[in-house]
């Protein structure tokens, strides 16, 4: 493993199994995440991007397999632990994943102090008092009202409550924090003020490196270092925030950064590009590029060959022969 | 959906009980050769081989009378239930539906015949009528029988009319009569056959009730009836059991499976219940 | 003037004993044109579904007037003026999942507006095969299916081709593409611009996306509490914001071609 990565991901497969036979949402995927790297992962609905991030921390139950490949996070070869090591070992200690609509775990009978207290034992053997101490410390850290540990779910508004299971996620101090869709259900300014906690917690420390799942690239503009594209259970295209959104290689990227809807001039001078088509069934995807389909550039041996993620004329990664200049 | 349904053990079980024993009495008052009211032997005789289940007072076969008493009873109860489940109904929708004054209206008339006794009722309306056949019976029964259907019905409109679905309709220009049947009246089809099963149960024991005090059918036979006449002989104190008994119990049988039965499906349409 | 919205107003009244008054909707007015696109942009709560509920006669305003080609349609009795109001008014819901009645197949949705439109038989096969193509949809796919049966993208498209059958005057198009993934977002407001240069239709789009308002619409309206806090056209609203609700919407939108100064 390289001695700059934190987590790294090798020809990973996660099928779910399903009486037509396999959906293959994550299918022979290379990725590392560094020390101290903000990585926003963007795609559309059955990319699988939620998949991978289950995959990446081994959350991984029937019908969702891990088919082929290796995890390894912080030295250690996740992949091959079982579920009991996992718990007690990796998850909420190395690993931490807040998943969408994680709002409505929050038990409407439990006050936040105790949700926390119990998420905690879950895992530890620390006392209540220190796990309550510790609460406190991490959200006063995280600019969070103090008194909101003892009230009760619906006394908080959407806004606080994401805050307040981002900041209990990171209570056992992990490395890497997985935010899947943190902010599609807030309005505009609760959604920048938990994007900023997402911040702060990087710029302090506390969690060494991230990792931002959604939809919105316009988000992923404003807080990842790195951004990987995926379609159809692989990946595009992934580098640097600002050379994949405005030096794009994959025609999938061109045509994602061309729809993006922002309030901006060179929104309206650009248009917004549309792509005809759907994306493929993941139980019998194609055996080519999966983008050939609906891609205008294609050549040929996009129909038959699957394109390698090689590095680009740019900096940063690409599947597409013709970005890599093949044929 | 019907498949699911037949996967719950306590409604097969009920199923099997109430269906076994209407089944039982409609084939078995067709194929059992003596007829119920006619005397056929000594009085007052227990069960033997000749006479199953025993002779009454008046020397009457009471199998004959117990299958052709079960088969009315179930009549009674099934056509009183719908008479009841109608009104019921129509009321329960249009008061949901129309909402403002005519739900006041509506409601102060519910309100009226829930809080009457319905024994009185019954009693009074039933000492009108010298002759009373089944179907008196029945109406008797469920033209009291039916306010808290007309409650519970107005409930589930008044939140089935908030639901967005409906707005689709309303905005192609369908007619309210259309939408409360095309739309509402389906998302409603579950607690309806509940209420069907309830209405029969308590229709079948108010029958019994009514028969016991006298003012059932007057002409026939019937469970309730059957037991009038175990009652007025004093079939308990001179320990007659195969008189009384097995009505009885037959009687509390059909309500039981029906009142389990609609448990079942309960619960089934309400996931919540089941401890979640 | 197609639309207009006078002083419209709706104060619901809740709880048993302690009555507490909610004013949703605050004197609201406006104006559409024919072949006009007009944005009614605000958070949850700010009243803009429940405007858009009352331009629909779906519900009753606490005062106010809306006045549709020179009547007041409130005032609109009958079953036969009702369908004329629908057959040039109609509206796409926001909530894909909550719209369908789960009991009936999709086609209904679909076939429903032929009850307005008096079409029949072989038209009424072509309308919709029509419409599903215009939206993206093969009707192989979606037709004779039940609701839970397709996505949340697929039931708003459907919304959407239906709308399309009906070619109204008027559109009140409740965040029509949310469920819609980004790469397919353009076709659909190209399918409302196609309906627009054809067929004079005018969309009040409703939308918490001031991306999407500032792109598509001649005129922009910023709700908030139940008031309209101020009206302009998209680059008024952009560049020259008046209010401060306007200034801070402004400033907390994830932006693509701007960096937030401090992230």
């Amino acid at each position: 493993m390289k001695s700059t990565a934190l987590l790294e991901a090798q020809a990973v497969k996660a099928y779910y199994s399903t009486r037509q036979g396999y959906i293959k949402a994550v299918d022979n995927i290379d990725l590392t995440i560094d020390k101290n790297m903000t990585l926003g992962v963007a795609g559309e609905s059955g990319c699988g991007k939620s998949t991978l991030m289950n995959t990446l921390m081994m959350n991984v139950k029937p019908p969702l397999h891990l088919m082929e490949g290796t995890i390894v996070l912080d030295g250690k070869v996740i992949s091959k632990m079982s579920r009991y090591e996992l718990k007690n070992n990796v998850w909420g200690v190395l690993v931490s994943l807040v998943p969408q609509s994680a709002l409505n775990a929050l038990m409407p009978t439990k006050r936040i102090i105790d949700f926390i207290t119990d998420v905690i034992h879950h895992h530890t053997d620390v006392s209540i008092s220190e796990i309550t101490s510790r609460a406190k410390k991490r959200f006063e850290e995280l600019n969070l009202p103090g008194d909101s540990l003892s009230m009760y779910p619906h006394e908080l508004s959407g806004g606080m409550k994401q805050r307040a299971i981002i900041a209990v996620s990171t209570l056992l101090n992990p490395r890497l924090l997985i935010v899947d869709e943190p902010t599609s259900a807030l309005d505009v300014s609760t959604q920048k003020q938990v994007l900023k906690m997402l911040m702060d917690l990087r710029k302090t420390s506390i969690i060494e490196s991230m990792i931002f799942v959604t939809h919105d690239i316009a988000i992923l503009r404003q807080v990842a270092d790195w951004i990987t594209i995926m379609y159809a259970g692989k990946i595009a295209e992934s580098g640097p925030t600002e050379y994949v959104l405005f030096e794009p290689k994959h025609p999938y990227t061109v045509s994602l950064t061309s729809a993006v809807v922002t309030p901006e001039p060179e929104v309206r001078e650009r248009g917004l590009a549309s792509i005809p088509g759907e994306p493929p069934n993941l139980l019998d995807p194609p055996e080519g590029c999966r983008f050939y389909p609906r891609c205008t550039k294609s050549m040929s041996i996009c129909r038959s060959v699957e394109p390698p993620l090689v590095k680009s004329e740019g900096a940063q990664l690409v599947a597409c022969h013709i970005a890599s200049g093949d044929g | 959906m019907i498949k699911d349904l037949l996967r719950i053990k306590k409604l097969d079980a009920s199923l099997a009980i109430f269906i076994g024993l209407i089944l039982t009495s409609v084939f078995g008052s067709m194929l059992y050769a003596t007829t119920p009211l006619a005397v056929v032997g000594p009085a007052e005789q227990p069960p033997s081989v000749e006479f199953p289940l025993g002779t009454d007072s008046w020397g009457r076969d009471l199998l004959a009378l117990l299958l052709a008493g079960t088969k009315n009873s179930f009549r009674i109860g099934v056509t009183a239930a719908l008479i009841a489940l109608t009104i019921g109904v129509v009321i329960g929708v249009t008061a949901g539906f129309k909402g403002g004054i005519i739900d006041s209206a509506l409601m102060l008339v519910t309100d009226v015949v829930l809080v009457l006794p319905s024994i009185l009722l019954m009693m009074l309306i039933a000492a009108y009528f010298k002759e009373r056949n089944p179907l008196y019976v029945s109406i008797i029964i469920g033209v009291t029988g039916w306010p808290w259907v007309a409650r519970a019905i107005r409930s589930q409109m008044m939140s089935l009319k908030s639901r967005e679905f409906m707005y689709l309709s309303k905005m192609a220009g369908i007619r309210d009569v259309r939408i409360i049947v095309e739309d509402l009246l389906p998302n409603m089809a579950s607690y309806i056959v509940m209420a069907f099963v309830l209405l029969m149960s308590g229709a079948m024991i108010a029958e019994a009730g009514l028969s016991m005090i006298g003012l059932g059918v007057t002409k026939g036979v019937s469970l309730g009836i059957i037991l009038y006449w175990a009652q007025i002989l004093e079939s308990v104190r001179r320990g007659m059991w195969w008189w009384f008994g097995p009505p009885g119990a037959v009687l509390v049988s059909l309500a039981a499976s029906l009142l389990l039965m609609s448990t079942a499906l309960d619960e089934y349409f309400s996931p919540r219940l089941k401890g979640g | 003037m197609l639309l207009e919205v006078k002083n419209l107003t709706k104060v619901f009244t809740v709880g048993l004993f302690k009555r507490m008054e909610i004013v949703a909707v605050n004197d609201v007015s406006f104006d559409v044109e024919p072949a006009e696109f007009i944005s009614l942009v605000g958070e949850s709560g700010s009243g803009k579904t429940t405007t858009a509920r009352m331009i629909l006669k779906l519900l009753s305003p606490t005062s106010g007037e809306v006045i549709f080609e020179g009547r007041e349609i409130f005032g609109l009795k009958g079953i036969d003026e009702s369908r004329s109001y629908y057959k040039s008014v109609h509206s796409i819901f926001q909530d894909p999942y909550a719209a369908y009645n789960p009991l009936h197949k999709i086609d209904r949705v679909l076939n429903q507006v032929f009850n307005l439109t008096g079409h029949s038989g072989a038209e009424r096969d072509r309308l919709v095969k029509e419409a599903l193509k215009e939206v993206g949809l093969r009707h192989e796919d979606v037709l004779g299916k039940y609701p839970h049966e397709l996505s949340g993208g697929q039931r708003q498209r459907i919304m959407v081709a239906r709308c399309y059958i009906l070619k109204p005057k008027l559109i009140l198009a409740d965040e029509p593409i949310s469920m819609i993934d980004a790469s397919t977002k353009a076709s659909i407001l190209k399918l409302f611009s196609k309906l627009r240069d054809e067929y004079k239709t005018s969309v009040i789009f409703i939308t918490h996306d001031l991306g999407l308002a500032y792109y598509v619409s001649d005129e922009v309206m910023i709700m908030n509490k139940g008031t309209i806090v101020e009206k302009g056209s998209p680059d008024d609203i952009m560049n020259r914001p008046q209010h401060p609700y306007t200034k801070k919407l402004r400033e907390d939108i994830p932006l693509f071609y701007r960096k937030w100064p401090g992230f």
